[in-house]
């Protein structure tokens, strides 16, 4: 199983942002290529990606204010 | 049935309206991809207009492309409309494809005159024989107290005058596939997003901006209507946005026996007409749901579509749109003018109290 | 930059420039009484073959001639409500383009488009009516063959009472900005409809006006169709080389009015303006320093005589369109489209 994390955009270390849009579903099958979420931190987006491919779990809602770094999502 | 697009040497035979299939995009992003496909074969595409080049596009709708194609397919410009929706058109007669983008279709009145006097009329004046294929596309309407400079749709004023089609999508699907469409069409194409659509992590956003978007190219015709739900008792017709809260109010209703049939027009020209007089001769009812401004403007055209046809199929008509004020500021005031579900919910309620 | 040398004057390029004003003036003349035959007792503007409004350019030839003889038939042009010196000028074919001015199917535009909108795909001519706005087209003509990797140009001809519209303004800076390959001509014939120069502007040249924008303007002030050509020469050849636009403004002479029907009361020149009439000026001193006999300069009147009349009466026996056909041509898919 491997994490999806919320990317790391800022320096500052306790940086928060929010997951934008999930756009995929919990037991969606996922590979690299599929573009799973976009998240934005100090008014800057970024597009997620998984770094494996499998069957996708949700961990975090849209509009939930989280640390960069945290797992926002697992693939199995 | 089939729709004949124009084909020219750079179209390979590309689907129409094909399956889905599981991958989901943003409306803005699908904008996006469709570009990029066009502009990966074809080099006399390419983008131009405001903030288009590194920023992306005020509300996304050119994000990536400069990074894949570089700065000189994809041209920031000074705040000079007439001057380079005008060089559009040259560009555009000489046998390229631009894809010039007005910001706001609010700002149309800087540059109106190359927009209707020119890129509408040089096909007709020319007796046919110059084509200006180009796409003119902007950013439309409100909900998130822009005031009443930035938040109008203005889609009749477009429609309304000859030489320009004009192509409203509601949802990511439609938008690459019209955006796809459009860039193929040698006819001048007015291509207008509303901003709550697109799937913007900065505005609040439907549920219906994200949706499914096959990742091949592929076309969605451009003056065909499309039956976004199916229904019995009550036709709403209705463009961009308000497709969605529409659908929403459709939903809510049918567990109380009030079956909606919602027609998301997609096109404004060519009007579907058809599509709109077959579902009202099923139904009885129309309501019109439009967030531009109410009078002279599209849904009076839907209504003449009907009552030209057969004036007896309405049994009950209405409206839901924007009234002839600017659109306020204040969120109270805004929200009292714009077609709300709690507007569109109350006249559908109406036409069926009869 | 400076750009290469232009191609020098010969006595023969002296009366290929005559030649082509005179052809000019024919045709205006021609347009004029055809235009009047109809209209009679009392002017009725839309009465008779050529209906409608009328700009004729009968003095302001040796801006077209000066300016065209350096252009190929794969550079652009736009011009104004005015086109039909810089249209013929340019190449356009006169059987279509007379057969437009009076409406026909075979006219340029199937007769849908008329005087002020005359459209030659093979010569990338084009005109419009409203004041200014055929300068960003041009920019997008000279953008696509500078994309093209040609060293085509454009050319985008106006009045002096445009250089005070945005459109004016908004182009200029935009074709300095991405250094395209456009030559603004800006023709000063001292009159805005019935509004003085000194009225509207407020330079005395608009060619000032081109170091707001960083470009060369040239102004050229006697009308001189051999000053034109020198100036014109420099700056299509600056375009060609990739060295950006250049404004000219000429002050030029309009002759006639306005439009036709213009009682021109507004106007205090009148009686002295014939004296200034550039053809018979340049065609004394062609005579004098021996470049033109009065023999050619009958042969370039009796040849302009004929392909003019040709012209009209091609236009006059041509088909008037079929009224049933007036949705056609809006959109490209097809004639009932």
């Amino acid at each position: 199983m491997t994490d999806v994390l919320f990317p790391v955009i800022s320096e500052a270390e306790d940086a928060t942002g929010v997951i934008v849009t999930w756009f995929v579903e919990s037991g969606d099958k996922v590979t690299p290529a599929t573009l799973i979420a976009e998240v934005a931190m100090d008014k800057v987006d970024a597009e997620v990606y998984p770094e494996t491919s499998g069957v996708i779990t949700l961990v975090v809602e849209e509009e939930k204010e989280v640390p960069q770094g945290t797992v926002i999502a697992q693939v199995t | 049935m089939t729709t004949t697009l124009h084909s020219n040497d750079q179209s390979l035979a590309l689907a129409i309206e094909p399956d889905a299939g599981k991958r989901k995009l943003s409306t803005a992003k699908a904008i996006q991809e469709a570009i990029s496909q066009r502009m990966a074969r074809d080099e006399s595409v390419f983008v131009m207009g405001e903030d288009v080049g590194p920023y992306g596009g005020i509300f996304s709708s050119t994000t990536g492309l400069i990074d894949r194609f570089g700065p000189e397919r994809v041209l920031d410009t000074p705040i000079s409309e007439s001057a380079f929706i005008g060089l559009g058109i040259g560009a555009a007669v000489e046998g390229m494809r631009p894809i010039v983008e007005l910001m706001f279709a609010d700002f149309f009145g800087v540059c109106m005159d190359q927009i209707y006097n020119h890129m509408a009329k040089i096909h007709y004046e020319s007796g046919g024989n110059v084509r200006v294929p180009m796409v003119l596309m902007t950013a439309a309407g409100g909900g998130y107290s822009d005031g009443a400079q930035h938040s109008q749709c203005l889609w009749g004023t477009f429609a309304h005058l000859p030489g320009m089609k004009v192509v409203v999508p509601s949802n990511p699907y439609d938008a690459k596939g019209l955006m796809a469409a459009a860039i193929e069409s040698d006819d001048p194409v007015v291509f207008m997003f509303h901003k709550g659509i697109m799937g913007l992590g900065w505005m609040a956003k439907n549920k219906r901006s994200i949706g499914a978007v096959p990742e091949g190219e592929y076309f969605v015709p451009i003056g065909k209507a499309r039956v976004a739900r199916e229904g019995t008792d009550v036709t709403i017709v209705t463009v961009s946005l308000s497709v969605h809260h529409s659908l929403d109010v459709a939903e809510r209703l049918e567990p109380e026996g009030i079956s909606v049939e919602v027609i998301d027009l997609r096109s404004l020209v060519p009007l579907d007409r058809e599509a709109i007089v077959r579902s009202v001769s099923k139904t009885g009812r129309l309501i019109v749901v439009d967030e531009d401004y109410q009078s002279f403007g599209l849904s009076g055209e839907v209504i003449a579509a009907v009552a030209e046809h057969d004036p007896t199929l309405l049994k009950r008509v209405s409206r839901v749109c924007v009234p002839d004020v600017p659109i306020p500021y204040a969120r109270e005031l805004e929200y009292a003018v714009l077609p709300t579900p709690a507007r569109i919910e109350a006249a559908v309620r109406d036409a069926m109290a009869t | 930059m400076t750009p290469p040398t232009t191609k020098t004057l010969t006595d023969e390029g002296r009366r290929g420039l005559l030649r082509t004003m005179v052809l000019i003036r024919t045709y205006e003349e021609a347009i004029r009484r055809e235009y009047y035959a109809d209209k009679k007792p009392a002017f009725d503007i839309g009465a008779g073959l050529v209906p409608g409004e009328m700009h004729l350019s009968a003095g302001q030839e040796p801006v077209a001639a000066g300016t065209c003889a350096h252009l190929t038939p794969e550079d652009a042009l736009t011009a104004t409500h005015r086109p039909h010196h810089v249209a013929i000028a340019k190449g356009v074919a006169l059987r279509p383009m007379t057969a437009e001015i009076f409406g026909r199917e075979t006219g340029l535009g199937r007769g849908r488009g008329g005087h002020m909108h005359l459209f030659d795909p093979s010569t990338h001519f084009s005109c419009s009516g409203i004041i200014a706005e055929g300068l960003p087209p041009a920019l997008g003509q000279a953008f696509a063959f500078q994309r093209q990797g040609s060293d085509r140009v454009a050319v985008a001809v106006t009045g002096e009472g445009a250089a005070n519209a945005g459109a004016f303004h908004e182009s200029l800076n935009l074709a300095a900005l991405w250094k395209l390959p456009v030559v603004f001509v800006v023709e000063d014939n001292d009159w805005g409809i019935s509004v003085p120069r000194a009225q509207s502007t407020s330079v005395v040249s608009n060619a000032d006006r081109a170091t707001a924008y960083g470009i060369p303007g040239v102004r050229v002030e006697d009308n001189s169709v051999e000053a034109v050509y020198a100036a014109a020469g420099e700056a299509v050849a600056r375009a060609r080389s990739g060295g950006g636009p250049t404004l000219i403004e000429v002050h030029t002479l309009r002759l006639w009015g306005h439009f036709e029907g213009d009682a021109e009361g507004y106007r205090p020149d009148l009686t002295s303006v014939p004296e200034h009439d550039p053809i018979p000026i340049y065609r004394n001193r062609l005579l004098e320093t021996g470049v033109l006999t009065d023999g050619q300069y009958q042969a370039m009147q009796a040849s302009a005589a004929e392909q003019v009349e040709d012209a009209i009466d091609f236009a006059k026996n041509s088909p008037t369109p079929d009224p049933l056909d007036h949705l056609s041509y809006v959109f490209s898919e097809g004639v009932n489209s």
